[in-house]
């Protein structure tokens, strides 16, 4: 049996792993003040390059790691290239678009071109291990310690010694004061971006040998442990990456020692809530550190609306809810029951990230608990549907506003940080809280959408349910937001600290604005529950979150008309274009990238 | 106001600048000749630290032209106008907080790449601002207000400009401080480097200065040798630099 010794070898190689990547998110968000989400497909690439290096190409375990090193550093140049510095003068919140884009582009591509089942990749290493003291060590755990220290050491002697190193920090503390002393700011995020790839590529490939596997869903978490431990050592500390990966990495190792595999996240997702909560500068900053975001100023895109004529907007309802009436096919009407309750979802995110301005990365996780609340509600206590339904969105409303709650005091990019990872936090106590939710099985047989006893079978009728909920969801937010309350919630986003000066409580204000969306959201959910008859933890992931969010932007963030409009935009062109399912992800990537380069007010304008 | 002189190293001519909607200079020119110091007196928000902005290329003027030796300056980025020889003491210091005394003043050399005189640049600063020698090695965040200054100045010399522009470099520090460092922007102006200084404190910028510049709400409304203001009465009138001034 593995001893603590040997978790505790495992928790500090895993920790060497997890600070390849966190150190070049620290370099990034130094020089740059932005969180890069890219981070992980970069992992990904060097995984799969490194793929090609060994399996295909017999390169000898030396040269892949160089291969990768620099093929990966070009990624990175490419990504702050064309990717982010036309985005120099956009609004804050654009280049972190930008890499949530980025990065569903780079898997897409990764994936399309290796196909999504994982691979193997051999470590080249012989297969021996070495006692020591209780617990044993391989060649490859010394390989990755090996090169987790080098790379730390060559880090540090360049960040000290040289001219670029020296550029590098004096724009990491000062980026004006830093272009005074003639420092072109422009190479040194170049510099960064390739550093911060090259070590992240390393780290993909060293994780594929160390676990003998590939895979595309790698990406996504390796962003998220990166961001974890980034946090946790103090964002835009690059010794403080080191640490807080290390301590990650022994956190999720005891963790795993003690309650099981399927624990790991969860620990790494409540040591980041708990560190941004407690401090959110990171266990190392001091106090005299001035808050990494810019205290105020526009977050999000400001612009004028498209005023839509009261009238458009009848005949607009008036053809959807007469549509099913023409003879139009059971997929068209499939394809907008899709877009209503993708729609729902993104009246609920164009409230919370839009109107008050906390762009939140995790709204699936409103759809999960909207959907597990209903189907239980209906499967055990036999609850009508109609009314679980309802059950669900009040649920993901008091339970969402809940866990977000603590988060409240946080701003700008953090805000993405805490709900991404409540996201992620929820989804794994759906699958590790088996006596409520059967976890991984998921929960089957749930009963079908029925009103007041009649069972919603026919497609038209499924249709007018979820159109409806749509449309009542979209008028109550309207009316909402022409309130006082609507107003007060766009002084929260617009420069919170004035609105606090005027007396507004934030917390309330931020509450009344998630447990709004909260429902719209678990609705949702509750809908799609009854609907698909089957859920599972991972059936409301993370990309849906990030559709959500593209949909918001492409109507224009807090814009109620424009977030339908862009749901139905979303769900509905693919399909006007045949375009093939593996393809689709791929699309919305592009479709974020462009709208945030050339659009971000969306198409409706912002609100 | 002012026709642009042969000999100006340094021109803003008819400038407009604003940030957004809120315009902050109305056709402002001024004109620093080579080898003296100018002086920029104003009040709060009247446009002085944009005007150090704006001939450095951290903000672009909506109109107007800026020329530096005699070429124009507004296509240049701030990098770029710095190798030109330009060097500034922003306000407020702006120090490299967590890098060390001797490594804020190399930064200062960062444009240049002649080693062996940096170096012996270095020990030049040391003369002239003594008091650094035993901090070299300590955070430059942790001292005081005066001893940044001094910081800030041999940082700025170090990239040998032709020009330096400060902006308040007197602000918060003690009168034995401030009689230090206008003592020190002498030095270094009789040492050929030309300067541009904004300044609040009339009185004591004209004591040094040349030539000064009064800005109210982004426009000049007086401009003469430093010595004709100081005992022009609208000084007083125009601006007013609370109780010290003269
Ligand atoms: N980045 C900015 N964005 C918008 N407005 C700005 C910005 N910087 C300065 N301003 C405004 O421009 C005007 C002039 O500012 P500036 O800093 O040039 O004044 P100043 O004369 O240096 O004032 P002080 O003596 O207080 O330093 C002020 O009204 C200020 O609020
Ligand atoms: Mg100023």
């Amino acid at each position: 049996m593995s001893s603590w010794l040997d978790y505790t070898i495992n928790g500090l190689i895993v920790g060497n792993v997890y600070a390849l990547v966190a150190v070049g998110l620290a370099l990034i968000f130094g020089v740059s003040r932005l969180i890069n989400f890219a981070q992980g497909s970069i992992y990904l690439v060097g995984a799969y390059i490194g793929w090609v290096a060994v399996v295909q190409l017999h390169t000898p375990l030396p040269l892949t790691i160089i291969v990768v090193a620099v093929a990966a550093a070009l990624v990175g140049l490419i990504i702050e290239r064309f990717g982010l510095r036309p985005l120099q003068n956009s609004v804050r919140i654009a280049p972190l678009l930008a890499t949530i884009g980025i990065s569903f582009v780079l898997d897409q591509l990764v994936m399309l071109t290796f196909s999504p089942n994982p691979r193997a990749l051999p470590s080249q290493l012989p297969d021996v291990r070495f006692q020591i003291g209780g617990g044993t060590i391989g060649p490859l755990d010394l390989l990755i310690a090996g090169v987790g220290i080098t790379s730390a050491l060559l880090l540090f002697v360049f960040l000290r010694y040289s001219k670029l190193g020296w550029a590098i920090r004096a724009t990491a503390q000062d980026r004006d004061a830093a272009m005074q002393m003639g420092v072109d700011v422009n190479r040194v995020n170049q510099a960064v971006f390739g550093i911060a790839a090259a070590l992240g590529g390393i780290s993909g490939l060293l994780v594929g040998m160390y676990y003998n596997q590939i895979d595309t869903a790698m990406s996504l978490q390796a962003t998220l442990k990166g961001v974890v431990a980034e946090v946790v050592g103090g964002a835009g500390n690059v010794p403080g990456a080191v640490i807080g990966s290390l301590l990650l990495g022994l956190v999720e190792s005891y963790g795993v020692a003690v309650f099981g595999t399927s624990y790991r996240n969860l620990f790494a997702f409540l040591l980041l809530v708990v560190v941004l909560v407690l401090r959110p500068n990171g266990l190392f900053a001091s106090a005299r550190q001035a808050p990494p975001e810019p205290l105020t100023g526009t977050f999000i895109a400001p612009s004028r609306p498209v005023r839509i004529p009261r009238w458009a907007l009848l005949i607009a309802t008036a053809v959807f809810a007469i549509l099913p009436l023409l003879p139009v096919s059971f997929y068209v009407l499939q394809t907008l029951i899709n877009a209503s309750l993708l729609g729902m979802l993104a009246l609920s995110l164009t409230l919370v990230a839009g109107t008050i301005g906390q762009v939140s990365l995790g709204h699936a996780a409103l759809l999960a608990i909207g959907a597990y609340t209903s189907a239980l509600l209906s499967l055990t206590f036999s609850v009508p549907v109609g009314l679980a339904i309802i059950g669900g969105g009040l649920m993901s409303a008091a339970l969402g506003t809940a866990l977000i709650s603590p988060s409240f005091r946080l701003r700008g990019h953090y805000v993405s940080i805490a709900t991404l990872a409540i996201g992620e936090i929820v989804s794994l106590v759906i699958l590790n809280w088996e006596s409520v939710t059967r976890g991984p099985i998921g929960i089957s047989g749930i009963p079908p959408l029925s009103l007041f006893g009649y069972e919603l079978v026919s497609p038209i009728s499924i249709y007018w349910f979820s159109f409806i909920a749509m449309v009542v969801l979209a008028l109550l937010q309207g009316r909402l937001l022409g309130s006082h309350l609507g107003r007060s919630f766009r002084a929260i986003r617009d420069d919170d600290i004035a609105a606090r000066a005027y007396g507004l409580s934030l917390n309330r204000y931020k509450s009344l604005a998630f447990i709004f969306g909260g429902f719209a959201a678990g609705v949702s959910g509750g809908i799609a529950a009854h609907l698909y008859s089957y859920i599972n933890h991972e059936t409301f992931n993370t990309q849906q979150s990030i559709l959500a969010l593209t949909v918001v932007i492409l109507g224009g963030l807090g814009n109620v008309v424009g977030a339908i409009v862009g749901a139905v935009a979303l769900v509905g062109l693919p399909e006007v274009f045949r375009i093939a399912a593996e393809y689709r992800i791929l699309i919305y990537g592009i479709v974020l990238l462009l709208l945030v380069r050339f659009r971000p007010q969306g198409l409706l304008g912002t609100m | 106001m002012t026709n642009t002189p042969p000999d100006a190293l340094l021109a803003l001519t008819d400038v407009n600048t604003f940030y957004g909607q809120a315009q902050v200079h109305f056709d402002l020119s001024i004109s620093v000749p080579r080898g003296h110091i100018v002086c920029l007196l104003g009040g709060n928000a009247s446009g002085k630290s944009t005007t150090m902005k704006i001939i450095l290329g951290l903000v672009k003027p909506r109109s107007g032209d800026v020329t530096f030796d005699g070429a124009s300056l507004l296509g240049l980025t701030t990098p770029q106008i710095v190798r030109r020889g330009i060097a500034s003491v922003p306000e407020a210091r702006r120090l490299f907080a967590d890098m060390s005394v001797r490594e804020n003043i190399l930064m200062g050399a960062f444009v240049r790449d002649d080693r062996e005189a940096i170096a012996q640049d270095l020990d030049k600063m040391l003369t002239l601002f003594p008091k650094l020698g035993q901090r070299l090695s300590q955070r430059a965040g942790s001292l005081s207000g005066g001893e940044q200054q001094m910081v800030a100045m041999a940082r700025a010399l170090m990239s040998r400009p032709r020009m330096i522009v400060m902006d308040e470099p007197t602000m918060g520090l003690s009168p034995l401080y401030v009689d230090r460092v206008l003592e020190l922007i002498r030095t270094i102006n009789q040492e050929g480097v030309s300067v541009f200084m904004v300044e609040q404190n009339a009185s004591l910028a004209l004591e040094i200065a040349h030539e000064a510049y009064v800005l109210q709400t982004g426009k000049i409304v007086l401009f003469g040798s430093a010595r004709a203001l100081k005992d022009d009465p609208r000084i007083r009138d125009a601006y007013l630099g609370g109780s010290e001034a003269a």
